[in-house]
């Protein structure tokens, strides 16, 4: 009974301190680096500081070309827009988004970049913004 | 051994079957003697000047020990002269209607106190109190001594407070239109047309205008006068109309004081102190009912939060509430 007793103790150890001893390799930021290649952005969102659409339109993506394009109401205030990017599974965004951002630069656009799930690939996506034209 | 286990296992169960059957019998509670007293604050949200605190002071004595003859409030700072307290007491019937009874005679305010006698003859009753806040209140604390007497000379009381009486002002239902009323002054608390906005034109903060323009969402809009004359099309500023107020958009805040809506959010004078106005423009336009701005004067000397209650578009009018805090 006690031999019986001491084998199932001996299994359970050896199985937790297997398990504890797998590898999950996170990157910098604590993120899980997955076995995922795809690098694009899904939706874009451009919210004003009252948190409502200061779109237009849906905005248009093209991720062959990597550009976002979106045409904004008249009187936005673009030096104080939250913009929310939707990207593939395990991406992730550089420059982090952590507050408003300035895009009232028409003439350079602002260039984020897309780090695949697996951080092997890098897309740089630049977004355009057009503000809707008084007539 | 085997055995053993068994009876101290069944000896247990035993106890505890015994112990969760046991039947408790129930007891009438013993009526506690001599007068006693509570008290509930039933407003919520910030103390602002000219509205009320209200208060329900409830007091009871067994009914063989006497009767009630007067219930008073005295308060640190005194109330307006519409501060009183219910001479009628309430009880809510099966419906949830509040059903007065008269208890005694309308409440008297002398000083800083304000008292009900009692006609009725009662053992018990709950008053309500409504502390209207005064000017001299603003910014300060103040606080409550309920108390009640009995017949029977014996006397209680219960201390309320201290509450903070918030700094800011407040102003309902102002009505701005498009090429009327439509200059607003936080200093002034008011609109005003072009003929008054000259003569009170260092007070001028912010431009009502209402357009409908092809191709763009403009319709109704707070400007401030210094702003780009992209948004302020069509309108002449009367002469030394120049301000530049800094505006934030604002959705959804529906400041219950300002709204008077189902939503319990209030604005306190912490949230104007807490507010940056860093990067803000000077204009707000496609405004909308139910939303709101947050503005800062040009000298920096007020905030406020100016709340859309309604918009009429035909009238090309807008109805507002102003909350307001002083910065120096």
């Amino acid at each position: 009974m006690k031999k019986y007793f001491l084998t199932f103790i001996a299994i359970t150890l050896a199985t937790f301190a297997w398990v504890s001893c797998t590898d999950f390799p996170v990157d910098e930021d604590g993120l899980l680096i997955t076995t995922r290649g795809q690098c694009y952005v899904g939706n874009f969102e451009l919210l004003g500081v009252d948190f409502q659409t200061v779109r237009t339109k849906a905005a248009v993506i093209d991720t062959t070309a990597q550009t976002i394009n979106v045409e904004v109401f008249f009187g936005t205030d673009l030096k104080n827009v939250y913009p929310q990017f939707s990207l593939v599974t395990d991406a992730k965004l550089d420059p982090k988004i952590v507050g408003k951002v300035d895009f009232s630069d028409l003439a350079n656009p602002k260039v984020f970049t897309v780090i695949s799930g697996n951080r092997l690939v890098k897309k740089p996506y630049t977004v355009y913004v057009t503000v809707q034209a008084k007539p | 051994m085997q055995l053993k286990h068994y009876s101290l296992t069944l000896l247990t169960i035993l106890v505890v079957f015994f112990t969760a059957c046991q039947d408790e019998e129930y007891a009438l509670p013993t009526l506690e003697g001599g007068l006693h007293n509570d008290c509930i604050k039933r407003t919520l949200g910030p103390n602002v000047v000219g509205l009320n605190i209200e208060f329900a002071y409830a007091m009871a004595l067994p009914q063989a020990e006497g009767k009630i003859i007067s219930a008073q409030v005295e308060a640190s700072i005194a109330g307006a002269p519409a501060t009183y307290m219910e001479n009628r007491s309430f009880s809510t019937n099966g419906s949830g209607v509040d059903v007065p009874v008269t208890v005694g005679s309308a409440s008297v305010n002398t000083g800083t106190k304000t008292e009900v006698v009692f006609s009725k003859d009662t053992c018990a009753a709950t008053l309500r109190y409504y502390y209207i806040i005064p000017e001299e209140a603003r910014g300060k604390t103040v606080k409550f001594t309920f108390s009640a007497k009995a017949s029977n000379g014996q006397t209680v009381s219960y201390e309320m407070g201290p509450y903070s009486i918030a700094k800011m002002d407040m102003k309902l239902d102002l009505v701005v239109s498009d090429n009327n009323n439509s200059y607003i002054s936080i200093a002034d608390m008011a609109v005003y047309n072009a003929a008054s906005a000259t003569t009170n034109a260092a007070n001028i903060d912010l431009v009502y205008l209402y357009r409908v323009i092809p191709g763009i969402t403009f319709t109704h809009a707070l400007v401030s006068p210094a702003s780009s004359p992209d948004y302020l099309p069509g309108v002449i500023l009367p002469s030394g109309v120049n301000k530049s107020t800094k505006i934030w958009k604002v959705w959804a805040l529906r400041d219950q004081h300002l709204a008077r809506l189902q939503y319990g959010v209030f604005i306190d004078d912490i949230d104007f102190e807490k507010l940056d106005f860093t990067g803000a423009p000077n204009y707000a336009i496609n405004l909308r009912a139910e939303a709101g701005t947050w503005v800062e004067t040009a000298d920096g000397k007020y905030r406020a939060y100016i709340y859309c209650n309604s918009i009429n578009n035909t009238a090309k009018t807008m109805t507002v509430s102003i909350k307001r805090y002083p910065m120096q």
